[in-house]
């Protein structure tokens, strides 16, 4: 089993959830830890985590792990 | 404090507050300090600072949240939100949360709309009151931060019509009047906002999207700072700050540098260290101790404390010290030892790890802290920490090393001389007063906690004392004493019942606090006592000496002072055989009121 993703470790952390759980497809529909206070908790993390800075419209479009790891490729992150 | 150490932080408490929940979860803890928290803002994201905050002081916090912008309803119903079992309830607010409008139309030039504010604002200190009657716990509420989410720029203050005056007038207002409610505790949320500044402590993206106002580093510092009161209001302050010496209070190593040598006054790193002093001072007069423990010739340390013109420290500002070449761990306890206080309210402050690792393994209880490496880090360090946090400094805080220090000074000065001798060059004064409205406060606290020298420990509330005060049969007198070194304060109460035909006075009360006992007070109240009966026309004192547990002390005075036995307990002493004042006391009457010129 290959190393989790960084984004998934940060999934992982917030949520308190196993990081071989987590996959493109992880959403608040399917993970009942994904709330609304998590969902604050995630953009601090993940901004902390990849030094970027997501706006609003993003924010909002984040309902997936998968669309969060192409909004950090629009950012110039490859490898999250 | 750099963003990055911020963040680092922000990270290490919400896995400390995640870790402690997941305890809870599984029954390993059991919370036993219930929070409510209602905020007219989404305040979530603040709970993990709080929470974090108390579990890393030991408490064992359950934070609940009410929901959200009912501020006005918790006040006026806590227990449908918290329920009975609260413990402490903290109310958060903004301006621009309750009084949006008004301010808006404020700044429209509408001047009436300040008047409504200002009546909005009236009504949450009501609100505030009926809480504060109806609820035992502590209250914590905050002081409203400018509002920043405005679209309103303030450039300057001369406008009374702006932004900057309203937020001034109304936050001073609500300062007022929550003084004014005894027992509410009020937080700068305002100073955590100007810390942190405009710009870091507003975050629009999570307003706009979840009603959170506030960025991770003002939740942190907000969040610290109330976690650092609900830890005040259930942790005693530690008493004494025990001090390394060699790079702690100055720069350098006085046993090989010499008192030239050692690095403190005008030039940095002296400045760092002269700055520390001054912190330490201000403990002092907080109350806290100030020791020392240092490895070193005594006498060198004394040297550097008499003669060094950069010390702000005095040998007398010292209460306690161990200057040898021992183990720190094994001077500590005869520290508080002579301190008569308990290891854990020790805190030990040293720059050696090495020093510091051994304190903590071979006395746990006490508090240690490395002294930061650049001396230009030791204000902030030792300024964050918290072990001496405390809302309400008293006289006797102010007072208590001073009086440590008499104390010291005395039994000096006892040990020098014979007892007759120590007595007379005490300079002893006693003054002997008939009880003022404003005295009753203090006597009633020692009736209710005088043990030992107490001839009949009755206990009354205050307003019993009141009352006795104001019967024509009874009489209350104080004593103050006071000597060379320093001053005890009232420190003795007698009450006494007089006969219908004012023929004896009986002594219902006569109590004396250990401290100022066995230098000729005793037969100096008494004999001061005997003037009042006698310019009263009396003749007689009776008095009863009522056993208990703890008043052994109390037991031979009356036969010491030629009181007679007549009946089990009950004594009595014609005023004419009252033994004469002490020589070596100096009694005045009534001295207050006629320095006072009342």
């Amino acid at each position: 089993m290959q190393a989790p993703s960084r984004v998934a470790a940060v999934f992982s952390e917030v949520l308190s959830i196993p990081p071989e759980s987590i996959t493109d497809e992880t959403s608040p529909e399917n993970t009942p830890k994904w709330d609304s206070l998590n969902a604050m908790n995630l953009v601090v993390a993940l901004e902390g985590a990849f030094n970027v800075r997501l706006s609003t419209k993003e924010i909002v479009s984040m309902r997936t792990v998968g669309i969060v790891r192409k909004v950090l490729r629009t950012k110039g992150i490859e490898d999250a | 404090m750099t963003e990055g150490s911020s963040a680092a932080r922000a990270a290490r408490m919400k896995a400390t507050w995640r870790r402690y929940n997941e305890q809870v979860a599984q029954h390993e803890v059991e919370p036993s300090l219930r929070i409510g928290i209602s905020a007219s803002f989404t305040a979530n994201s603040l709970i993990p600072f709080i929470g974090a905050h108390l579990a890393e002081a030991g408490l064992k916090p359950a934070i609940e949240l009410a929901p959200y912008n009912q501020i006005f309803q918790t006040c006026l119903d806590y227990k449908s939100h918290f329920g009975a079992g609260c413990d402490v309830l903290i109310l958060l607010y903004r301006l621009e949360d309750i009084v949006l409008e008004e301010i808006m139309s404020f700044l429209h030039g509408d001047a009436e709309a300040f008047r409504r504010a200002s009546a909005k604002i009236d009504t949450l200190v009501s609100a505030l009151t009926s809480l504060r009657d109806s609820f035992t716990g502590t209250v914590i509420v905050n002081v409203p931060p400018f509002p920043a989410t405005l679209p309103v720029h303030t450039l300057s203050l001369e406008n009374p019509h702006g932004l900057g005056t309203l937020h001034r007038s109304l936050a001073t207002q609500f300062l007022d009047k929550v003084r004014g409610i005894k027992g509410v505790r009020l937080f700068d949320l305002d100073a955590v906002q100007r810390e942190c500044g405009l710009a870091g402590s507003f975050d629009s993206r999570q307003w706009y999207l979840y009603r959170q106002p506030f960025t991770d580093q003002f939740l942190l510092e907000a969040g610290t700072l109330l976690g650092r009161m609900v830890t005040t209001t259930r942790q005693p302050p530690r008493k004494c700050v025990v001090l390394d010496c060699d790079n702690t209070l100055w720069g350098g190593v006085v046993g090989e540098d010499g008192i030239a040598g050692i690095e403190l006054g005008d030039e940095f790193p002296g400045t760092a260290y002269r700055d520390f002093q001054r912190l330490l001072l201000y403990l002092r007069q907080q109350g806290v101790f100030l020791a020392l423990a240092s490895k070193n010739n005594e006498a060198d340390v004394w040297e550097v404390f008499e003669k060094h013109s950069g010390m702000l420290l005095k040998r007398e500002h010292i209460s306690a010290w161990q200057i040898n070449w021992s183990q720190k761990s094994e001077n500590i306890p005869k520290i508080a030892k002579a301190l008569n206080i308990g290891l854990d309210s020790l805190v030990f402050i040293d720059d050696n790890p090495m020093e510091i690792e051994h304190m903590r393994s071979a006395q746990p209880e006490v508090h240690s802290v490395l002294l930061p490496e650049d001396p230009a880090d030791i204000l902030l360090h030792i300024r964050s920490l918290t072990h001496f946090d405390r809302f309400d400094v008293t006289q006797e805080d102010r007072q208590r090393a001073d009086m440590m220090r008499a104390e010291q000074a005395r039994e000096t000065l006892s040990s020098s001389l014979t007892k007759e001798d120590f007595r007379r060059s005490l300079e002893l004064r006693l003054d002997f007063f008939s009880a003022q409205p404003e005295d009753l406060e203090r006597i009633t606290q020692l009736i209710n906690k005088t043990n030992q020298f107490n001839l009949t420990t009755i206990r009354r509330t205050l307003d019993e004392v009141r009352h006795l005060a104001k019967s024509p049969h009874h009489r209350i007198f104080g004593l103050r004493v006071s000597d060379k070194f320093g001053d005890y304060g009232l420190t003795g109460v007698v009450i006494t019942e007089i006969s219908s035909d004012h023929a004896f006075w009986i002594i219902d009360t006569l109590l004396l606090s250990c401290r100022v006992l066995g230098r000729g007070v005793e037969t100096s109240l008494l004999a001061a006592l005997a003037d009042e009966a006698r310019a009263d026309r009396a003749t007689e004192f009776r008095a009863a000496f009522i056993p208990t547990a703890k008043n052994a002390a109390a037991l031979s005075f009356l036969p010491d002072h030629g009181f007679q036995n007549v009946d089990d307990n009950q004594w009595r002493i014609a005023l004419s055989d009252v033994p004469e004042i002490c020589s070596s006391v100096t009694l005045i009457r009534d001295g207050k009121r006629k320095s006072d010129g009342s």
